[in-house]
């Protein structure tokens, strides 16, 4: 109570923890069982800056993160990636082409109509055929959808175009958006003051673009009752003043919490919590071009493109030391990588794990592909995007000079970094990549690069094996299952026996919490929500 | 007569300055990166969808033809819609402006008359203690890197006393259709610190200033002349000296506002003050071109109109500037 008052008049604050105590006391006489704090506003500091309100524009964490608390889904991810009800109760393939959803009954959207196959038939609509671009971050998602009926009000019949195993995972991701009387709603009106109507835990109240978003508790929430009455969200960008708001008691919860920070919050009774992200770093090679720029001998000749050998990737991959990324830079709070989501998730091999050091025989393997005395090399990476990304480029810089590869790092801001990616002007580079689940990041990484089918968009190194997306096809064309799991695995395994890439690490998403907040339940994909902080209960 | 041929050498000149402004931030921006990336997740998205975005934007015509579409609808009074918010971009702009106005008000109003006073005392009393200390002082503030001061005020303010919020606006008030924080208790609460870290390095300069210009003022004849009268020091300082060193005060004041209006990133970023400054930045690092251009042409507008408002004082300071137009 002191820790939030302590802004306010003196007089005005001891009025209000008398009238706080009083309310307590009455409560207690009455024998109310409800958590008093639970009563009060939760104030959370987030670093994903929310940028529409239209929840089906742009695939981006920034908008889904907040957006997911207003809008459901028809089915969620639990934390561990598996698939579970949302606004589905069920689903099924009655056959190869055909999946059919049954949706929960007795659910209401904010504005008191009732939730029906209608309203799933409209979000997809609206998705395929309304929103044009740039508004089209999920069409993709849908690209295999041929039709959508509704034989009744709680049943959607979705025929596709071939087999489409992994639709329900799509549908992890699409909002479900509230039919409006007539027509579509455009993103213009969702900016421009129509109130957001979906189903979710918590309704839409206000919204300040790049400052705060104000929610207030639906009472009507099908689900678990969310707790907190009402959440306001502070967007603040600079990790520091987080770390400052978390400090102060400005806020009750903070996101994305840097890790040299937690030691010094603990110190001040902020709890912190953190689980590893389902996201991978790592780093990238140009494996297709014979020269690649920035690659020379270490008296800057320019010499053929020692990436397309895999003994030298090999080599490079054995002489990075992830412990000191791990250990140094991301002060614990981070994972060492050698596949692509942390091992234990659905899709991970048991048989990957990182390796140590071997820095001898990385040196003989450079040796023995034509480089006995090393060759230059320019390392260029974003800052500012991941946590860790500049200083790793230093520490692999360390690690590589052992073996004779001397590293010129190159930051740039992440927009220019794109660009510059985009347009071929790297040889090597660090990189990060996320999804829902793991074939999503081996699709857009490693398959071979193909924009009919929606694969490669990450793959800037133009790797290609063809026996690699082979069992990358067959393993995604198999229901969401263990054998499903297996194949993609198996395929991982295979693939990085070739190392086109050099997986760095799993970044760990931390959060911190002052006293108001008993716990929150962390969250691989790492959303910030009202709903995964439980209240303190006394 | 010689009046209206002024203000129109003014106006030119300002639309001189405005063309050359646009073409720079227009070309800078361009040349910094593709804004495209920003607007569709990079992990996701595939070529083709970054082709049909890239054409939605219009970022697949040749640069001067961007550059015409663009000067044509800010003649017809339109900035273009926001990349990254999807929303007008003077909407944004207007919509940070009340938070930028408050802070750059409320700290000049705290450093003007701050700054002026120690530099008179300092002035009057050269070689004293309080001068030096006041010397001393101003030397320290103005070579302080403006985040650390900002950082040492959140921990001094909020972290270790917690007598003042670490950053935010708090509470704000709707008032001629804007959100302001000094219309509300909380608010103004919430503006101490920020209007501090702006203001400190002001009183500095402002005190420097005023100090040698009150120096030099004491050594004229008409400084001697009422000390001979007998006035009063309080009375030489405020009505004698004070006007005959204002011209350079309120020259800086006019510049210095300018900068507080457009440049206080650093302090708005670590306030988590969302103002025009860090608007201004975030929308660099987003390439968020609309957003930027229309950032940069109000800052040149503001910049032009201190400009000719602080001529006009010094028409109204200076007898002499009055008499020669």
């Amino acid at each position: 109570m002191t820790l939030t008052t302590r802004r306010r008049p003196l007089l005005l604050s001891m009025l209000l923890t008398l009238a706080a105590q009083a309310g307590a006391l009455s409560a207690l006489l009455v024998g109310m069982a409800g958590p008093a704090a639970a009563q009060e506003e939760l104030r959370i500091a987030t670093s994903y800056k929310l940028m529409t309100l239209d929840p089906q524009y742009a695939n981006l964490n920034e908008n889904n993160s907040l957006l997911s608390q207003i809008y459901e889904r028809l089915i969620y991810q639990d934390e561990h990636l598996a698939l579970t009800p949302g606004l589905a109760v069920s689903w099924r393939a009655p056959s190869d082409t055909q999946w059919e959803f049954k949706l929960r009954p007795g659910v209401r959207f904010h504005d008191g109509s009732p939730f029906t196959a209608d309203d799933v038939i409209y979000s997809i609509d609206r998705i395929r055929n309304f929103l044009k671009p740039p508004g089209e971050g999920f069409r993709e998602y849908l690209s295999g959808i041929k039709s959508v009926s509704a034989p009744d009000p709680l049943t959607v019949i979705i025929d596709t175009e071939g087999n489409v195993p992994d639709l329900p995972l799509s549908f992890s991701s699409i909002f479900v958006m509230h039919r409006p009387a007539q027509g579509f709603q455009s993103t213009e009106e969702l900016n421009g003051g129509a109130v957001p109507i979906g189903t979710g835990p918590y309704r839409f109240d206000s919204w300040s673009s790049g400052e705060t978003l104000k929610l207030i508790r639906n009472d009507g929430y099908w689900g678990r009752m969310p707790t907190w009455p009402a959440v306001l969200f502070r967007i603040i960008e600079s990790p520091a003043a987080r770390v400052a708001a978390l400090t102060t008691g400005d806020v009750d919860l903070a996101d994305s919490i840097p890790a040299r920070d937690v030691q010094s919050l603990k110190q001040r009774g902020v709890k912190v919590e953190s689980i590893g992200a389902a996201r991978v770093n790592f780093l990238q090679f140009d494996v297709a071009s014979d020269t690649a720029p920035g690659i020379t001998t270490k008296s800057g000749e320019v010499i053929g493109n020692p990436f397309k050998d895999p003994r030298v990737r090999r080599a490079l991959a054995m002489a990075t030391d992830r412990s000191v990324l791990v250990d140094k830079i991301l002060s614990g709070y981070g994972t060492p990588a050698a596949q692509f989501f942390p091992n234990g998730l659905p899709g991970t091999s048991r048989t990957l794990n990182p390796e140590t050091p071997d820095y001898e025989t990385a040196k003989a393997l450079v040796a023995s592909a034509g480089y006995p005395d090393g060759f230059r090399v320019v390392l260029a990476g974003p800052v500012g995007r991941y946590p860790g990304d500049g200083e790793s480029l230093q520490a692999v810089a360390q690690s590589w000079a052992r073996i004779g590869v001397s590293v010129e790092p190159v930051a740039a801001p992440f927009s220019v970094f794109n660009t510059k990616r985009a347009a071929g002007d790297y040889g090597i580079w660090y990189g990060g990549c996320s999804g829902e689940a793991v074939d999503v990041i081996l699709d857009a990484l490693l398959a071979s690069p193909d924009p009919k089918r929606g694969l490669g968009a990450l793959n800037f190194g133009h790797y290609r094996n063809a026996a690699f997306d082979t069992m990358l096809a067959k393993a995604e064309s198999l229901q969401d299952g263990l054998e499903r799991d297996a194949a993609l695995a198996t395929a991982t395994e295979f693939v990085m026996a070739d190392q086109p890439i050099i997986p760095l690490y799993h970044f760990h998403h931390i959060v911190g919490f002052g006293p108001k907040v008993g716990s929150y339940v962390m969250h691989p994909r790492g959303w910030t929500t009202a709903m995964q902080t439980i209240p303190v209960t006394e | 007569m010689a009046l209206f041929s002024l203000a129109l050498g003014r106006l030119s000149q300002a639309l001189l300055l405005l063309a050359v402004m646009s073409v720079i931030g227009f070309a800078g921006i361009h040349a910094v990166g593709n804004p495209v990336f920003n607007v569709v997740n990079i992990e996701t998205a595939t070529a083709e969808d970054i082709r049909r975005a890239t054409v939605a934007l219009g970022l697949d015509q040749p640069l001067w033809r961007q550059y015409l579409v663009f000067i044509g609808n800010v003649i017809g009074g339109n900035f273009g819609t926001s990349y990254i918010y999807h929303l007008p971009a003077s909407e944004l702009l207007l919509s940070k402006l009340p938070a930028t106005l408050e802070l750059a008000c409320v700290a000049m109003l705290v450093a003007a008359p701050l700054g002026t006073g120690l530099g008179l005392v300092a002035g009057w009393r050269t070689g004293t203690l309080l001068d030096r200390i006041i010397l001393r002082t101003s030397v320290f503030a103005l070579s302080l890197p403006s985040f650390w001061l900002a950082m040492m005020l959140i921990l001094g303010g909020a972290v270790l006393t917690g007598w003042f919020p670490s950053g935010g606006r708090g509470t704000t008030a709707d008032l001629l259709g804007g959100q302001w924080s000094v219309a509300t208790a909380d608010g103004i609460w919430h503006l101490i610190l920020p209007a501090l870290a702006l203001a400190i390095p002001n009183i500095a300069l402002i005190a420097r200033l005023a100090r040698s210009g009150t120096i030099e003022a004491q050594g004229l004849e008409f400084s001697r002349f009422c000390r001979a009268k007998g006035l009063p020091a309080r009375r030489i300082l405020l009505r004698h000296t004070l006007p005959n060193i204002a011209v350079p005060i309120v020259t800086i004041i006019g510049l210095q506002f300018g900068g507080m209006l457009a440049f206080a990133v650093v302090v708005e970023s670590i306030f988590a003050w969302p103002g025009v400054g860090k608007l201004l930045i975030d929308s660099i690092q987003l390439l968020d071109r609309p957003v930027v251009m229309a950032t940069l042409t109000f800052i040149s507008v503001a910049f032009v109109a201190l400009n000719a408002l602080v001529d006009l004082f010094h028409a109204v300071l200076d007898p002499r500037v009055r008499l020669s137009t």
